[in-house]
């Protein structure tokens, strides 16, 4: 019987060999059920690791890093006009989520505490609305979409809005990921609304190559897919399925 | 101009590099809370961290070189921040602070509680190399070949100090399981 080291079993466990190791490895686990406990227990440690930390990446950025980050300059309340034309003058390019973030939580935190902030992308209808206390909830044909659209249809001409997989979360909500102008992001349905805990710049957005060896072929940006990863049970949903559920109105 | 090779495909790409740094690096925030989380596992630590680290990424942005990974160079700024000079000022008497530890989570139940304290602590008593490695590659999911770029190491050093950490890991998470 062939050996493998524990640095094998491991790098089995991260996905890291070569497809032959890879199915040698699958082939020894077969029939040596000491070497596939060894397996599986980097698998529940890597997944037990990740997850403890994954909600990391649903809490709200808090607004000291935020603008660290995004710029030294501070928001006043005079341009909130500026959510027609870019923060900074001389970079004449599109709005991305982190700057609408920005701005939004210095509106909602600094000046308009307890009002509603709207969001749009490129200038589009708002396709959803902030809450005072950061939550984001779909509004107009996202919300719409959403609730319409089927993961298994094309997406009707025009409708601008691609939902990418619909699954079922932990605490029994029903999810969907979805893709709207640049942004991407994760809807979870919750007292007759699409809450999105997640929404990334998707189409540019930094870390769209790192998440290229997760999901290949897919569009969707890091920040979903981990979010996604952290929150689905089982597979998704197949078309039949997801009729059903649009059919009782996403309750459960 | 050098954001055009920039691998993020920004809009615009003749823009001025360094305001795309800025979006860039925004964009990674929840990425690299989440890494400092486990560096740190204190929220308020971890904020503090990834805070010296944007703003030491950003006065010397100049090093970045367009093309390259910028959460690779980040991630990088952010693990030696933590090693030079946060870890010094960090608050090691909060670590076990009991409103955190004793944190409830959402809807989370008592079992999946104290599965987290239980890696929590356990990552608490890792080595700083071990930890690093475990956040690189359990925590934020990158690939070997990523998480060693970010370290500056041979893939290989990365492989077996990866796996001495999760046997160290698996080892402290056996025996609480025992204590308990």
């Amino acid at each position: 019987m062939m050996r493998f080291t524990d640095e094998t079993l491991m790098a089995f466990a991260d996905g890291e060999l070569d497809a032959g190791t890879r199915h040698a490895v699958e082939l020894a686990m077969r029939v040596d059920p000491v070497l596939a406990a060894k397996v599986e227990q980097h698998i529940l440690l890597r997944r037990d690791v990740f997850r403890v930390f994954a909600r990391t990446l649903d809490e709200p950025v808090p607004q000291r890093l935020r603008q660290v980050a995004t710029s030294p300059k501070v928001v006043h309340l005079d341009s909130v006009r500026v959510a027609k034309k870019p923060l900074v003058a001389e970079t004449p390019r599109r709005w991305s989520w982190p700057e609408w973030g920005a701005l939004a939580a210095t509106l909602v935190v600094g000046v308009l505490a307890g009002t509603m902030g709207v969001f749009g992308v490129q200038g589009e209808t708002t396709f959803a609305a902030a809450g005072s206390d950061g939550t984001l909830t779909a509004r107009g044909k996202l919300d719409t979409a959403l609730t319409r659209q089927l993961a298994s249809a094309a997406p009707a001409a025009g409708a601008g809005v691609t939902i990418g997989v619909t699954f079922v979360a932990k605490d029994g909500q029903y999810c969907r990921t979805f893709a709207i102008g640049e942004a991407a992001g994760l809807a979870c349905r919750s007292d007759g609304q699409w809450r999105i805990p997640v929404l990334a710049d998707g189409a540019g957005g930094a870390g769209s190559a790192a998440g290229a060896y997760r999901q290949a072929g897919s569009a969707m940006p890091p920040a979903v897919l981990d979010a996604m990863d952290a929150r689905a049970i089982g597979p998704s949903l197949d078309a039949t399925a997801e009729q059903a559920a649009a059919r009782r109105g996403w309750s459960r | 101009m050098a954001a055009a090779l920039s691998p993020y495909r920004l809009p615009h790409a003749m823009t001025l590099p360094a305001a795309a740094l800025h979006t860039d690096i925004a964009a990674l925030l929840p990425r690299l809370r989440r890494f400092a989380r486990a560096l740190t596992w204190n929220r308020e630590d971890a904020d503090d961290l990834v805070q010296v680290a944007v703003e030491r990424a950003l006065g010397r942005a100049g090093q970045w070189q367009a093309g390259t990974r910028l959460d690779s160079w980040i991630f990088r700024i952010v693990k030696n921040a933590w090693v030079d000079e946060v870890r010094a000022r960090m608050r090691r008497d909060r670590v076990m602070a009991p409103e955190q530890a004793g944190e409830h989570v959402g809807d989370e139940s008592a079992e999946a509680q104290q599965q987290r304290m239980a890696i929590q602590k356990a990552m608490s008593m890792l080595s700083d190399d071990h930890r690093v490695v475990i956040g690189l590659v359990l925590v934020d999911g990158l690939a070997y070949k990523e998480a060693a770029d970010v370290l500056e190491i041979p893939i290989g050093t990365l492989t077996s100090r990866l796996a001495r950490a999760r046997e160290t890991l698996q080892g402290l998470l056996s025996d609480q399981a025992r204590t308990v």
